[in-house]
C-alpha cells in the first residue's frame, strides 16, 4: 500500500472535527486539523495535505476569501463542507477553485466517495490521451467514443461536452463553466442548449438515461462526470 | 373691479352697516315723499299713504328692524306734514284723517316689524339647515372613513370647512398620555393645558375658566367608553351664541367616530394577538415534541452502544435508529426554514431550464431510504420539454409530496409520478394507493400544522404548506384529491413555456 495521504480538515466545530477524523482515520488517511482560517493556511503550506476539507463558517475569514487565498498556490484538490446551502453560495465556492460541496449535514459514505474520486482525478496526467470509465472509453486524440467497444458517434458539440465532463471527472462544473467552455462567452445564459445537449448525450452513453451514472445532475449549480 | 361692480360693493357695504340703513331709509322716505309731491294739493293725498306703506313693506324686506321703525315713523309724519290738510303743519282737520293717519301708523309699524320679523325667522331656518347639513355632511364622511388617521384628516377638514378655524386633534397613547406628533404647527401647542383638559374631560386654554391664557382653545374627546384625545383650535371666540351647540355637536360627532375606530382597532389587536398565540403554542408544542423524539432515540440508541455488550446485528438496528432519528431532524430543521422563508416573504424564485428527469431522480435519490419498502412508478414521456423552474425549491415540492405518500400509504404500496405538458404548463402528479384523506380532511390538507389520523411518525404538518406555498410562489396551483381506485392524487400544474433552441 502507498503511502498514506493527508487530510487537512479546517473546521471550528470540533463535534464535527471529531466525527470526520474518525471516519477519515479508519478509511486510512492521515488528518491534521486547524480551528481558524490563519492556522489553515499555515498548515496548508508546512505539511501540503493531499486535500483540504473547508468549512465556510470560520471565525477570523471568511471560508470564501480563504479559499481564494488558499488557491493562489494550493494545487491539490480542496472540498468545501458547509452549513451554507445555496445555490449562489455554493456556485461561489465552486468558481473560486473548490472542486467539490458538500452541505452540512452529509452521510459519511458520500464524503468518502467524493473524496476518493478528487484524489483519483487529481493522479490522472494530463497528457493521457484515453479516458475509460467502466464501459465508456474516450479517445481525447482521435475525438473517437467507444461504450462496450462499439463506436458511439457524437456530434462535435456532444463530443466537445462529453470531453469537458470527462476530463474534470469527480468535479463539480457549474452551467456557466460548461457553457463558456463548450459554446464560448455569448451563450452563457442559454443553460436550454446546456441540457437538451445533456439529454441527447445521456441517451447515447448511458445505459438508463432517466437513472444516469456518468452525467450526473448538481440540482441547479451544474453537472458531475462520475462512474 | 369695473365701476359697476364698486357701486354694487359699496351700496351692499352700505346696507350692511347699521348707519348706512338708517341713511337709506331716511333718504328713500324723503324721495318718495318729493316725488309724490304733485298730489299734495289734490283730493288724491291718500293715495300717497299707500305708496308710502308699499315703500315701507319694500324696505323691511332687506333691513333691520330699527331703521324699518325709523322709515315707518318718518313715513308717518311725512305724510301728515306735506299731505294732510293743512298742508306744513302737524295740525289734522277733518276726523276721518286723524283715523287714517292712526291706523297708516300702526299698519306702517306692524308691517315693518312682522316683514323683519320673518326675515329673521327665515335666516334662522337657512342657518339651521346649513347646519343640520354640515352635520349631515360630517356624519357620511365619518362613517366612510376607515382607520383613525382617516376620522383625524376628515374631522379636521369638516372643521376648518364649518367654523373657520384651524383644529389639531392630538390622539391619547394608550396610557392617557397625549402624543404630540412631529409637526410645526405643533409648536403652537401647550401641552399640559392639553393634557389637563384631556384627563379633566373638560375645555380649557383661550376664553374658557381654565388657563385663559393660552392662543388655543383644547377640547377633550370622549365616547361612552374612552378618552380618544383632545381637538384645539386657534379662534374660539368665532364661534359664539347659538355656533357653541353646533360646535359641540360637532366634537360629540368626532368623539364617536374616533371611539369607534379605537374600540375596533384594539379588537383587532386582541384578535391578532390571540392568533399569534395560538401558534405560537402550537409551535412550540410540536416543536419540543418534534425534536425530543429524535434526540431520545438518538441517545438512548448510542448510550446502549456506548455501555451495553450487543451483539454486531443488535448494534447495526441501534445504529439504524440513529440514523432515522438523524434524518428526521434534518427534515424537521428543513421543514422549518423553509417555511420561515415563505412567512418572511424572502423567498425569490431564481427560474431556469431544468430536465424533469433530473428533478425526480435527484428527489428519489434523497428519499432512496425512506421508500425501500415503496414500488415507485415514474412516468415521463418523451416529448417532455424542458421545464422553467427554481430547481432547489421544486426538489422541496416533489420531495414533501413523496414522502407525504410515504408517511400516509403503508409500506408495499405503489407510489406514482406522472408528468405531462399542456398548453404552456407542466403537471405533475403525485399518486399513492393507500387508504386516502377523510373527505373533511382533504380541503385542510394544505394548512399549516394540520395533520391528519393515522399518519405514520411525527412531523410538525407543515410540508404540505410549504408545497402549496413553493407551487404558488412559481404561479402554480396545486389540487388534491382521493382517487376513485383508491389512494390520494396530488397534481401541481405550473406554467412553463417550450424553450427556443434553434441551430445549436
Amino acid at each position: 500500500m502507498k503511502e498514506k495521504e493527508t487530510i487537512l480538515i479546517i473546521d471550528d466545530e470540533t463535534q464535527i472535527q471529531r466525527l470526520l477524523e474518525i471516519t477519515l482515520s479508519a478509511s486510512g488517511y492521515k488528518i491534521i486539523h486547524a480551528q481558524n482560517g490563519q492556522d489553515g493556511l499555515v498548515a496548508a503550506a508546512t505539511n501540503n495535505p493531499s486535500l483540504i476539507l473547508l468549512d465556510l463558517g470560520l471565525p477570523d475569514i471568511d471560508g470564501q476569501n480563504l479559499l481564494i487565498k488558499l488557491r493562489d498556490w494550493f494545487k491539490n484538490p480542496i472540498i468545501v463542507l458547509s452549513v451554507r446551502n445555496t445555490e449562489i453560495e455554493i456556485i461561489k465556492a465552486l468558481d473560486n477553485g473548490a472542486n467539490d460541496y458538500l452541505t452540512k449535514p452529509f452521510r459519511t459514505g458520500e464524503l468518502l466517495a467524493r473524496i476518493r474520486v478528487v484524489l483519483r482525478a487529481n493522479s490522472i496526467i494530463d497528457n493521457d490521451s484515453t479516458l475509460s470509465f467502466g464501459d465508456l472509453c474516450i479517445d481525447l486524440l482521435n475525438h473517437t467514443v467507444k461504450l462496450k467497444n462499439e463506436i458511439v458517434k457524437l456530434t462535435a458539440t456532444e463530443f466537445s461536452l462529453l470531453s469537458l465532463l470527462a476530463k474534470n471527472s469527480g468535479r463539480v462544473l457549474t452551467h456557466q463553466y460548461i457553457l463558456k467552455e463548450v459554446w464560448g462567452y455569448g451563450y452563457s445564459e442559454h443553460s436550454q442548449y446546456l441540457r437538451v445537449f445533456v439529454a441527447q448525450l445521456r441517451k447515447k452513453i448511458e445505459e438508463n438515461p432517466s437513472k444516469p451514472k456518468l452525467i450526473i445532475t448538481e440540482s441547479g449549480i451544474g453537472y458531475r462526470f462520475g462512474e | 373691479m369695473t365701476n359697476f361692480q364698486k357701486i354694487k360693493y359699496s351700496f351692499k357695504s352700505l346696507i350692511n352697516s347699521n348707519l348706512g340703513q338708517y341713511i337709506i331709509s331716511i333718504l328713500i322716505i324723503s324721495i318718495t315723499a318729493f316725488l309724490c309731491s304733485p298730489l299734495a294739493n289734490t283730493n288724491n293725498y291718500h293715495v300717497v299713504s299707500f305708496i308710502l306703506l308699499f315703500v315701507v313693506s319694500f324696505l323691511s324686506t332687506f333691513m333691520g328692524i330699527r331703521p324699518v321703525l325709523l322709515a315707518s315713523t318718518l313715513s308717518a309724519l311725512a305724510w301728515n306734514f306735506f299731505f294732510i290738510p293743512p298742508h306744513l303743519t302737524f295740525h289734522i282737520e277733518k276726523t276721518e284723517d286723524i283715523l287714517i293717519f292712526g291706523l297708516f301708523f300702526i299698519i306702517a309699524l306692524l308691517n315693518g316689524v312682522l316683514t323683519t320679523r320673518v326675515r329673521r325667522q327665515e335666516k334662522i331656518a337657512i342657518e339651521r339647515e346649513k347646519r343640520t347639513n354640515a352635520l349631515f355632511q360630517l356624519t357620511k364622511e365619518l362613517s366612510k372613513t376607515s382607520g383613525i388617521i382617516e376620522v383625524v384628516d376628515v374631522s379636521q377638514k369638516e372643521i376648518k370647512k364649518n367654523f373657520d378655524v384651524n383644529p389639531i386633534i392630538i390622539l391619547q397613547d394608550g396610557n392617557e398620555k397625549l402624543v404630540l406628533p412631529e409637526s410645526e404647527k405643533l409648536k403652537l401647542i401647550n401641552y399640559e393645558t392639553a393634557q389637563w383638559s384631556f384627563s379633566n374631560t373638560e375645555k380649557a386654554g383661550a376664553n374658557t375658566e381654565h388657563f385663559a391664557t393660552n392662543n388655543y382653545t383644547y377640547f377633550p374627546l370622549f365616547g361612552s367608553k374612552i378618552k380618544s384625545g383632545i381637538i384645539a383650535i386657534n379662534n374660539y371666540n368665532k364661534i359664539s351664541g347659538d355656533k357653541i351647540s353646533f360646535w359641540d355637536t360637532f366634537v360629540v360627532q368626532i368623539s364617536n367616530a374616533l371611539e369607534r375606530e379605537i374600540l375596533i382597532e384594539m379588537a383587532q389587536k386582541v384578535r391578532f394577538l390571540d392568533e399569534s398565540d395560538r401558534l405560537y403554542k402550537t409551535l412550540f408544542n410540536s416543536i419540543s415534541h418534534e425534536l425530543r423524539i429524535p434526540v431520545a432515540t438518538i441517545m438512548g440508541a448510542s448510550d446502549s452502544i456506548i455501555n451495553s455488550e450487543n451483539s454486531k446485528e443488535v448494534q447495526m438496528a441501534l445504529c439504524n435508529e440513529i440514523f432515522t432519528a438523524s434524518l428526521r431532524l434534518n427534515r424537521l430543521i428543513e421543514n422549518l426554514l423553509n417555511i420561515s422563508r415563505l412567512e418572511s416573504g424572502y423567498l425569490s424564485i431564481r427560474l431556469d431550464w431544468h430536465d424533469i428527469n433530473d428533478l425526480i431522480n435527484k428527489v428519489l435519490n434523497e428519499l432512496e431510504y425512506e421508500l425501500k419498502d415503496y414500488t415507485i412508478k415514474v412516468n415521463i414521456p418523451d416529448e417532455m420539454p424542458l421545464i422553467k423552474i427554481d430547481f432547489g425549491i421544486m426538489e422541496q415540492v416533489l420531495y414533501n409530496l413523496i414522502y407525504n405518500s410515504s408517511q400516509y400509504a403503508p409500506p408495499g404500496s405503489i407510489i406514482q409520478i406522472n408528468t405531462l405538458f399542456n398548453n404552456n404548463k407542466f403537471i405533475i402528479e403525485v399518486l399513492d394507493n393507500g387508504p386516502g384523506f377523510k373527505e373533511a380532511d382533504l380541503k385542510n390538507v394544505f394548512k399549516k400544522f394540520f395533520r391528519a389520523d393515522g399518519s405514520k411518525t411525527g412531523g410538525l404538518g407543515l410540508g404540505l404548506s410549504i408545497v402549496k406555498g413553493f407551487v404558488e410562489a412559481h404561479n402554480g396551483n396545486i389540487i388534491v384529491k382521493n382517487n376513485i381506485e383508491g389512494g390520494v392524487k396530488f397534481a401541481l400544474t405550473i406554467p412553463s413555456e417550450i424553450p427556443e433552441i434553434e441551430n445549436i
